[in-house]
Order: structure tokens, then C-alpha cells, then sequence
């Protein structure tokens, strides 16, 4: 490898969102260099061991259809899949699968180093070179200069981190890695704003002293479902289930005897810590009613006995957390690996971020991942994807891509970051999504792999599979449109065989098919309408579009609706100053934001019908100037 | 900028009906033709004057007046507009207006006429200036008179039926993003049952709504003041009935009277008070009581003084009389009264007119006055229109529900429900203000102990 080369892109970190942007980059044909602190814990899980859930499990189809690594790599290194919310619609269905951390690791190490035009290299990052305001380059630990045309910090939870164990704490990127903290200095020393959030994580325990005979089990679903649209079932390793533990009033007990000593209760800690992710202190105080809380117990691998207890996370002191561990039913003679810790470390407003995920501060500056406010492997590796595909287009003189809110969850976060900003660590829901119906995993495909394909992302036999499964979707919805079926026809009572209320007017098999009671292999059990598809996905899609078309119709006009407003651009140097009859509030928000176009503006908060209408015939007023001038 | 033409199609009140006079109902955008058809049975001619009836749903008919259609780009908004000109005042005028909403339109915001003509480049650009005012100072003067029509029984009608909905969301959201918590979810039976809750609530303020209570009677202004300061006199003046006792003895007024007039189309609520003073006379005792319960949920107070009494010109005369309504910190309008008999009245005080409810001189400023304070202006938003707003949010936040209750029924499909009760929220936020996805997050994990 030459580093005296000048690089298009280079990406500082190898975790969830640094590996996604790294190879981004590369597919859209930037010639990329990964800097990391460590090649040993490129893609390491963090925390809990698991990819997916509600709302994740969607992010993470979403970079599988943009042609990214996430999904393909939790295929080889699963060892538990479900998928949640199955009894509900599908567009609230997600997929979760439990890691095992060293597959996952090795599976996404095996991506990096196959990827072309991508160089990987072992070196913290301590410094960026700055031209003006533009970004050239990085300065390493040992001082090696290296030139690029635009960066991706995905520092993630590293910048100035500090690590609380009850009253102790130390300097710590996350246990067992340094922090970055020249680097955070160097950051401070810019224009950008800068705080602290914190997050926690529980204790490890040793599988070989826990009693598994008095825990519920939880198995994985059959069939074993997939993550990745690439993927198959055989690439899965053997699977094994999770349990089920409960904390008990002896628990509660203890921790309330202690909660002086924990760091984030003793006023150690000023980051802010996520409302939805607490720590075991926080539910016994926020929650003294309920006497038992469920506890995950989540195996770390196939080949360690190590165990990750899911919601336990803690800052009490480690003496405190055995006595805690300890008084769960199979837990009585615990030992503890690895005590559980809090982490503080600084993030970025990402109200100073374009939509493109580059700083307005300093050009070619990219941010994404833990570094923007968020927190979670899929959030940190939908931003990477984004940042990475826009370092690499701006350092080819392209224009950027981010989804808009309405083709996929990575807008929605995206957009949710720069608009609104956060002040706790950002987790995707699924009732962030106005559009949710439309946005569902079983879409994903459909909604981005297109996309992807015209942005260099999307490898030609990703695309071949695609092209075959949209094209039959669209001839057996044709299919199924065209035949027909008359309540005055022989064929009727084989149709009417299968249904609640017998058919009253002529109807196609398609109509039939939104029936609540009906499904497409039903469907499909009678003669007239049959051979259906054989492929499932196909099959699935035909039958989901079918049930929500009269949602998917109304969803699709209010996109229309806003649609213009989003193709309404604001241009950069608009001022909203001086706007009579905006407020003050308003002017100073739309400055320091910027809004690229006119629909972002309307989502800001404060932003109300009359404020979007001055802005409208201000934008036109420049515009009629401009045209006289 | 592009055209914009994929928009809504919008629709506003766009004269005052004037006592008698015309109203012009006026509608535009690209569902325009779609809704002449509706309510006239025929599209017009564009550009002619078509003498024609109005049309309810039901076929029968709501007035006689002129219709007139314009083709886009040529008319005052660039897109296609009808105006239609009635005769009736403004309850049949309020009718029309929700014909063209049951057609697809939605009420246009203060300015946006204006707005549109500007952006389709119907208006030059030194009138720019003149827009932005228009929407401002209207949508203002809207807030405002959002805000008053929302005291009362009315706003607490709907932020019951709002904290309900949100209730009844924590759950149902909450049971979509967390269902592997040890959450006790409300079976569908529950569900269906919360929804039928909140819509019987909802069909019961709509109705009260309907009947009037808030459209119809408009306003409510309550006169109040000193025994003997002319206050039944004044309301006998403005409805122009004999309808309330008046006599030379003190208190005679026990009882609370109502009547409903309309100033230039103004609907407005007139109420006659006992007049305030200490009293040990138990009658009077309750008449007082009961000023005092008007006074309270006034939307406007008419304060009679009686021009002739001396002590008016005291420097803490009405600190010392009236800190109690002036706490209230309502509208109010000062009215001296009698100046027949006094000359004129000098006391210089903001917000005071003087008349004599005799000989009915100044009544005309009063009335002025009136329509003024509670923002009923040609062309602008006012009272009435807002509360049409809030009329109309209410029947689409009901089509929804509606909605909704069927997707858990037939289809059993909780995410569907789930989306008709967001959307249903939405249209009430027009009422109550924002309440964002992230609020929703915040109301779940403080109901609920969720997290791993
Ligand atoms: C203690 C703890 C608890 C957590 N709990 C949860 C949880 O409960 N739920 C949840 O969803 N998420 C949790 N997370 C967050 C989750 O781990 C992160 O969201 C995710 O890993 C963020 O990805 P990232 O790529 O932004 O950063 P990281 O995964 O943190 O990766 C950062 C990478 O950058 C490298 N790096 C940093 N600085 C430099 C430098 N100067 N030079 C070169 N390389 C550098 C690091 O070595 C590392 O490889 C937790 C994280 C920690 C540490
Ligand atoms: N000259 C003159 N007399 C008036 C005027 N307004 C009211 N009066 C007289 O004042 C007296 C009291 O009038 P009311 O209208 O009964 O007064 P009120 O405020 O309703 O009194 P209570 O009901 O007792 O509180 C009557 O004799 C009226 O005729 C006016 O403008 N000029
Ligand atoms: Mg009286």
C-alpha cells in the first residue's frame, strides 16, 4: 500500500458505521482507506449481541437492498433468528437475529478484505488537515499524513470516552480499547457543537454456573428466516435458543440499598442516557410498583459460555452487581466475566449536518454513526452507508442521495437527526415513520435496490435476482387482475368454498385476494385461479400489496402532496432574516439549519401553515428579482 | 419554482355577509370543477354569470345565487376557481362552505388566495410585501381567536377526548414497537371498545357543535355592571325587542337573559346580568351568583357604568368597583352609558365608548367596537371561521376513527388502526397544537417500564 497516494475517500473507524461508509465508498467506485484503532475489532459488537428487532430489523434491510455488508454478514454469524410482531400486518413485522460475536466479526472482516478499491490499515486518527474550510486529509498517532478528498469520522462512543464502574472511572472507548482523545480535542477546537451522552451495558456471565433448568427458553422461529436478499438459510450456523430470567423483590432490594453508589445516580455522569434503554436502577426507581422485571439471557456465542443478560444494564459498583446477579432464581451461584459499565462520550448536534451527512462547517467532512446522537449498530450502519456513498460522490463531483422520508427508514432518521437534532441517544422506532406502511421490510427491496443500482452500489448479481422477483411480482398482480369470476358462473362455488361471505358481484382473483380471510396459497387451492408462483417472496409481496393497497393509495397521495415541496429547493445563501411576520425564534432556527428545501423547513419544529406560506412567496419574490435582474 | 398544480384544492368564505347582502363562497385548485358538478348539478360556463340553486347532499336546497367558474391560468389564482354568491346569511353561507369541503376541498389558510395568485404569477412582485402581511397579521389575529372560542366548556370537551387518544395510542403504538415487553396490551375487545369511547365523545361535541351552541350563536358576549347602569336597557337597544324588564329600581334584573342577534353576519350570544352589587336579599343573592357564571365564561364583557353617577371621576374608581372582572383578564368593552343625560363622557380610558341606550346615539361605535374586538373582519380569518376550522378538523379526525374501528373489526389489523388513529390525532392538533412522534415515545416510556 502506498499512503503517500492521495485517496478519494478515507473512513476514520471500523465499527458498524464505519465498515458500511468504508464500503460504500468503495462500491461507488472511490478508492477508499479504512483507518482503524484496532483490524482485530473491525464490526465488534459493542454491547448486546444481536442484530435487528422492530424498526432496526428494517434499517438493516434497507442497507441489504443498497447493496450493504450488515445483513449478509448477521446470515453467516446468526445462531437465533425470529421474526417479531409475526402475528400482526407485515408492515410491523422485523427480524432479529441473536450474533454469535466472533462469526460476526469474522464475516464482516471477510467483506472488508474483498472488497475492492478498499485499502484497510491499522492506525488511530489524531488529527485532520484543513485547508480554509475544507477537509484533505488525516493525521495519524505516529504522525503519518495521509491525503484524501473528503473523510467519514465513525468515532462512535470513542471521543473522550470514560467508562463509570460505581464510584470509579477511567478513560475508555468501550472496555478493553483506548479512547480518542486528541482527536476529540481537535474536534472541540472547530465550529461545531459538541455534548455528552452516556449509555450502559450489563455485566457478563459465565453459561457454566447458571442453573438453565428453572429459566423459560426461548427458541428461534421455524423455518429459520433470512436476513439478507442474497442470503439463504444454509449459510446460517447451527442455532440455539435464548432464555428467559426474572429479577425478583430481593433484586430490587439490593439495588435500592446501593443506588448511592452507582455512578449514574451519585452525579458522576452528565451525558444523557436513552429513555428507552435504562439501567436496572433506573426501572426499580422509575418503576417501584412492578416487583419483577424479564431478563434476556442471550448466549455470546456457539463456542463461549459467555452470557449477555439482556436488560441489566448498570454503573453499580461490581461488588454490588454480584450480589445483584445473584439473586435471580438460577443465577445463585453466578460468576461474573466482565462487570457491567457505563460510557460517556461526546456526539455532534447533528442539526450542523446536511441531509448528505457532510458538516456545513468544514467541507468534505462526513459524520455518521454513535457520533451524531444515536445509538444502536443498525442507526450507526444506515448513516454509514449514507455518509460513505456521499464522501465517495462528492469526491467524484457528484450530487448526494439521501431517501427522503418516504422511501425509507434511513430518511426518517436522517432526516429526524438535522431537522429536529436529539437530546438522548436516537433509536428507531417504527412510530417514527409517518409512512409506515409503505416502509416495510418485505419492501425494501423494492423501495432502494433500484436506486442503488443507478448510484454504483448494487453488484450485477444482486441486481439479476432483483429484476426477476420485481418482474414477477408485477406479471401474477396482472394475472391475478384478469381473472375474473362471476356470482352467476359455474366456477363459483369452488370460489365461494373458501370464502366467509359468499361472492355478490363479479370480482377478480386480486380483489379476492384482500380479504382478510384470504391468503394467496388458499387462493391459489382453487382450480380457476391456479398454478400460482412458486417463489415464496414473490408469492408474500403479491399478497401484502393486495391487503394494504387502500393504505398504500392514501399514503401514496399525501406523498404526491408533499412531493412538490420537496423538490422545492431552499439556495444556500437565502436569508430569513428580516422576514417580516416570521419570529425572531423562527429566523435564527431556519439560519443555523438551513433546510435544504421547502419540505424539510415545514418539518422543523415551530413551524407553522403561515410560516411555510411566507416562506413560499419569499422564495418567489428572490426568484422574480432574479429574473428581472 | 415549479407550477403548483398538483395541490390542494382550498376554499374559504371570501365576503362577510353583510346584513342582508351578498356572500361569496370561493373555491380553488384542481378538484373545483368536481365540486361545481356537486353542488350545482352542471359545470358553468367559465367566464359567464350563471344564475343558479345550490345543492345539499341530499338533493334539497340550500339557497338561490350566482355561480361563476374561471378556467386555469385565467383567473385570480391561476388555477380553477367557482365563486358562488348566495343571499343567505351567514348559517346558509357556513352550509355552502361545507358542501365545497365534502367535494375534496380543505378550508384555505388567511392569505392564501392571495398567496397562490402571487406564486402562479398572477400578482406582481411589488405586492409581495403586501401578501406577507396578509397571511401574517390574519393568521395571527386566527391564532387569537382560535385561542377564545377554545375557553370553556369546548376546549375542555376536546382536550379530554385528545388525552384519550393519546392514551389509547400509548397502547396500541406500544404494542407494535415493543411487543416483547412485559406490557399488560389491551385485548382487541378493549381496543375496539376505547375507540367506540372516543368516537361517541367525539359525535357529541360535533353534535353540540351543530346545534349551534358553538356556530350558530357565535359569540357570547355578557353585559355586566352596577344595578340601575342601563344594562337591560342596552340589551332591549342591540336586539332591537322589548324582551328584558327595565325599571328605575335597583336590581331589578334577577334572572340571566339570553338573545341572539347578528351583526353583519355576526352571530352573536347576548347576555342580560343581575346587576353586581352586595346584597342580603337571597333572590338577588343568586341572581348575583349566577352574573357572576356568565361573567366567567364570557367570550366578550360589555361593562355598563352609568355616566351620571359622580364618582366616576375618582382616580381609583374603578379599582376600587371592578378589579374583580378586570382580573378576568377577558375582552372588555366600557361602556358609559346615559350621556342623554350626562353630556359627554371624559373619563379617558382605552377600550371605552359611551351611548345612551335611550336614545340609542353611539350604538353604531359599539357595534363597530364588537365586531372588531373579536376579530370579524372581511377577508380575514375571524371567530367564526376558526371555529368552522375546528367544526371541520372534527369531522375528519371522526372519518378516521370510523375508519380505523372497521380495520380492527373486519381486518383485525392493529397497524391499520394504528394509522387512522395517528391521522385522526393529526386533524385534532389542528386544534390543540402539536403532538409529535417523539411526544408519543415520551408518553410510552413513562406508562410503560420498557427497555433491555
Ligand atoms: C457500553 C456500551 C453500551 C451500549 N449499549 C447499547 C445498547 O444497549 N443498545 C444499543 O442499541 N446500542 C448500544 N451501544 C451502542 C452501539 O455499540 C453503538 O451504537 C454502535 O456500535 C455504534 O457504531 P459506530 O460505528 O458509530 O461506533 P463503534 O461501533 O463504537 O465504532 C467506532 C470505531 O471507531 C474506531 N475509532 C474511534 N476513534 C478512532 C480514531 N481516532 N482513529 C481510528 N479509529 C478510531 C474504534 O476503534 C471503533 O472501531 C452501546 C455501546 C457501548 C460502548
Ligand atoms: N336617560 C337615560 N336613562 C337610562 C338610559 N339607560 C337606562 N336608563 C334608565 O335607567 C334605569 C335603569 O335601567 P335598567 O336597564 O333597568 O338598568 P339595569 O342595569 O338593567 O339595572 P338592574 O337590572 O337593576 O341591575 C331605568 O329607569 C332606565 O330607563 C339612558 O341611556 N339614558
Ligand atoms: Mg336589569
Amino acid at each position: 500500500m502506498n499512503l503517500k497516494q492521495q485517496f478519494d475517500v478515507i473512513v476514520i473507524g471500523g465499527g458498524h458505521a464505519g465498515t458500511e461508509a468504508a464500503t460504500a465508498a468503495a462500491r461507488a467506485g472511490a478508492n477508499t482507506l479504512l483507518l482503524t484503532h484496532n483490524i482485530e475489532t473491525l464490526g465488534q459488537m459493542s454491547c448486546n449481541p444481536s442484530i435487528g428487532g422492530i424498526g432496526k430489523g428494517h434499517l438493516v434491510k434497507e442497507i441489504d437492498a443498497l447493496g450493504g455488508v450488515m445483513a449478509r454478514a448477521i446470515d453467516q454469524a446468526g445462531i437465533q433468528f425470529r421474526i417479531l410482531n409475526s402475528s400482526k400486518g407485515a408492515a410491523v413485522r422485523a427480524t432479529r437475529a441473536q450474533a454469535d460475536r466472533i462469526l460476526y466479526k469474522q464475516a464482516v472482516r471477510t467483506i472488508l478484505e474483498n472488497q475492492e478499491n478498499l485499502t484497510l490499515f491499522q492506525e488511530a486518527v489524531d488529527d485532520l488537515m484543513l485547508e480554509n474550510d475544507h477537509v484533505v486529509g488525516v493525521i495519524t498517532q505516529t504522525g503519518l499524513k495521509i491525503k484524501a478528498k473528503t473523510v467519514v469520522l465513525t468515532a462512535g462512543t470513542f471521543l473522550d470516552g470514560k467508562i463509570h464502574i460505581g464510584q470509579n472511572n477511567y478513560r475508555g472507548g468501550r472496555a478493553g480499547d483506548p479512547p480518542s482523545i486528541a482527536l476529540a480535542q481537535r474536534l472541540r477546537g472547530y465550529n461545531l457543537r459538541v455534548g455528552r451522552l452516556k449509555t450502559g451495558t450489563p455485566p457478563r456471565i459465565d453459561g457454566r454456573t447458571v442453573d438453565f433448568s428453572v429459566l423459560g427458553v426461548q427458541a428461534g422461529d421455524d423455518p429459520v428466516p433470512v436476513f439478507s436478499f442474497m442470503g439463504d438459510r444454509s449459510e446460517h450456523p447451527r442455532q440455539i435458543p435464548c432464555h428467559i430470567a426474572y429479577t425478583n423483590e430481593k433484586t430490587a432490594q439490593i439495588i435500592r440499598d446501593n443506588l448511592g453508589l452507582s455512578a449514574m445516580y451519585s452525579g458522576n455522569i452528565e451525558g444523557i442516557g436513552p429513555r428507552y434503554c435504562p439501567s436496572i436502577e433506573d426501572k426499580i426507581v422509575r418503576f417501584a410498583d412492578k416487583l419483577s422485571h424479564q431478563v434476556f439471557i442471550e448466549p455470546e456465542g456457539l463456542n463461549t459460555h459467555e452470557l449477555y443478560p439482556n436488560g441489566l444494564s448498570t454503573s453499580l459498583p461490581f461488588e454490588v452487581q454480584v450480589d445483584f446477579i445473584r439473586s435471580m432464581k438460577g443465577f445463585e451461584n453466578a460468576h461474573l466475566l466482565r462487570p457491567g459499565y457505563a460510557i460517556e462520550y461526546d456526539f455532534f448536534d447533528p442539526r450542523d449536518l446536511k441531509p448528505s451527512l457532510e458538516t456545513k462547517q468544514i467541507h468534505g467532512l462526513f459524520f455518521a454513526g454513535q457520533i451524531n446522537g444515536t445509538t444502536g449498530y443498525e442507526e450507526a450502519a444506515a448513516q454509514g452507508l449514507i455518509a460513505g456513498l456521499n464522501a465517495a460522490r462528492k469526491a467524484q463531483d457528484k450530487l448526494s442521495w439521501t431517501p427522503r422520508r418516504d422511501e425509507a427508514y434511513i430518511g426518517v432518521l436522517i432526516d429526524d437527526l438535522i431537522t429536529r437534532g436529539t437530546l438522548e441517544p436516537y433509536r428507531m422506532f417504527t412510530s417514527r415513520a409517518e409512512y409506515r406502511l409503505l416502509l416495510r421490510e418485505d419492501n425494501a427491496d423494492l423501495r432502494l435496490t433500484a436506486i442503488g443500482r443507478d448510484l454504483s452500489l448494487v453488484d450485477d448479481h444482486r441486481w439479476q435476482s432483483f429484476c426477476t422477483k420485481r418482474d414477477s411480482v408485477i406479471i401474477e398482480t396482472e394475472r391475478l387482475k384478469k381473472l375474473w369470476v362471476s356470482p352467476v358462473s359455474e366456477l363459483v362455488h369452488s370460489v365461494n368454498a373458501i370464502l366467509e361471505k359468499p361472492l355478490l358481484k363479479d370480482q377478480n382473483a386480486l380483489d379476492l385476494l384482500r380479504r382478510p380471510e384470504i391468503n394467496y396459497a388458499q387462493l391459489m387451492s382453487v382450480d380457476c385461479f391456479a398454478p400460482g408462483v412458486t417463489d415464496e417472496k414473490v408469492a408474500e409481496q403479491v399478497e401484502i400489496q393486495a391487503k394494504y393497497s387502500g393504505y398504500i393509495d392514501r399514503q401514496e397521495q399525501d406523498i404526491e402532496k408533499q412531493r412538490r415541496y420537496e423538490e422545492l429547493m431552499i439556495p444556500d445563501d437565502f436569508t430569513y432574516n428580516g422576514i417580516s411576520g416570521l419570529s425572531n425564534e423562527l429566523q435564527q432556527k431556519l439560519t443555523q439549519i438551513r433546510p435544504t428545501t421547502v419540505a424539510m423547513a415545514m418539518r422543523m419544529p415551530g413551524m407553522t401553515p403561515a410560516a411555510t406560506s411566507l416562506l413560499l412567496v419569499h422564495l418567489k419574490k428572490r426568484q422574480k428579482i432574479m429574473n428581472v435582474a | 419554482m415549479p407550477h403548483l398544480q398538483t395541490q390542494d384544492t382550498i376554499t374559504a368564505i371570501a365576503t362577510a355577509a353583510g346584513r342582508g347582502g351578498i356572500g361569496i363562497v370561493r373555491v380553488s385548485g384542481p378538484l373545483t370543477k368536481h365540486i361545481a358538478q356537486k353542488i350545482l348539478k352542471t359545470v358553468p360556463t367559465p367566464r359567464q354569470v350563471h344564475t343558479t340553486k345550490f345543492y345539499a347532499a341530499d338533493g334539497s336546497i340550500i339557497d338561490d345565487g350566482i355561480a361563476l367558474y374561471f378556467v386555469a391560468p385565467h383567473s385570480f389564482t391561476g388555477e380553477d376557481v367557482l365563486e358562488l354568491q348566495g343571499h343567505g346569511g351567514a348559517i346558509v353561507l357556513d352550509q355552502v362552505l361545507k358542501r365545497t369541503i365534502e367535494g375534496g376541498a380543505r378550508l384555505a389558510r388567511p392569505g392564501e388566495f392571495s398567496e397562490r395568485a402571487f406564486l402562479n404569477d398572477k400578482i406582481d412582485l411589488t405586492q409581495a410585501e403586501a401578501i406577507a402581511d396578509l397571511i401574517d397579521a390574519s393568521s395571527e389575529q386566527a391564532a387569537r381567536a382560535a385561542m377564545r372560542s377554545l375557553q370553556g366548556e369546548f376546549s375542555k370537551k376536546i382536550n379530554h377526548l385528545v388525552e384519550q387518544l393519546i392514551h389509547l395510542r400509548t397502547y396500541v403504538e406500544a404494542s407494535i414497537d415493543f411487543p416483547e415487553e412485559e406490557i399488560d396490551f389491551l385485548s382487541d375487545g378493549k381496543v375496539q371498545q376505547q375507540v367506540e369511547q372516543i368516537k361517541t365523545q367525539l359525535t357529541d361535541v360535533l353534535a353540540a357543535a351543530q346545534q349551534g351552541v358553538l356556530l350558530k350563536d357565535g359569540i357570547t358576549v355578557v353585559i355586566a355592571g352596577k344595578p340601575n347602569a342601563g344594562k337591560s336597557s342596552l340589551l332591549n337597544c342591540l336586539s332591537e325587542r322589548d324582551s328584558a324588564i327595565v325599571t328605575e329600581v335597583a336590581g331589578t334584573t334577577r334572572d340571566v337573559l339570553r338573545e341572539h342577534i347578528q351583526i353583519d353576519g355576526l352571530p352573536l350570544h347576548i347576555l342580560d346580568t343581575a346587576g353586581l352589587r352586595h346584597s342580603e336579599d337571597l333572590v338577588e343573592q343568586e341572581g348575583i351568583r349566577r352574573a357572576w357564571l356568565e361573567i366567567s365564561k364570557a367570550d366578550l364583557i360589555l361593562l355598563v357604568i352609568d355616566s351620571t353617577d359622580n364618582e366616576i371621576n375618582n382616580a381609583d374608581y374603578f379599582e376600587k368597583n371592578y378589579s374583580d372582572i378586570f382580573a378576568l383578564n377577558k375582552p372588555i368593552i366600557i361602556v358609559f352609558n346615559k350621556i342623554d343625560l350626562s353630556g359627554t363622557c371624559n373619563v379617558p380610558l382605552h377600550a371605552s365608548l359611551s351611548l345612551s341606550a335611550k336614545t340609542g346615539a353611539g350604538l353604531p361605535e359599539l357595534k363597530q367596537a364588537i365586531k372588531k374586538l373579536v376579530g370579524f373582519q372581511p377577508h380575514n380569518e375571524n371567530n367564526f371561521l376558526a371555529r368552522r376550522r375546528h367544526l371541520d378538523a372534527l369531522e375528519r379526525a371522526q372519518n378516521y376513527l370510523q375508519q380505523g374501528s372497521i380495520q380492527l373489526t373486519e381486518q383485525r389489523a392493529g397497524e391499520l388502526l394504528a394509522e387512522d388513529l395517528r391521522q385522526a390525532q393529526n386533524c385534532l392538533n389542528e386544534i390543540t397544537g402539536e403532538f409529535t412522534s417523539d411526544d408519543l415515545l415520551g408518553r410510552i416510556f413513562s406508562s410503560f417500564c420498557i427497555g433491555k
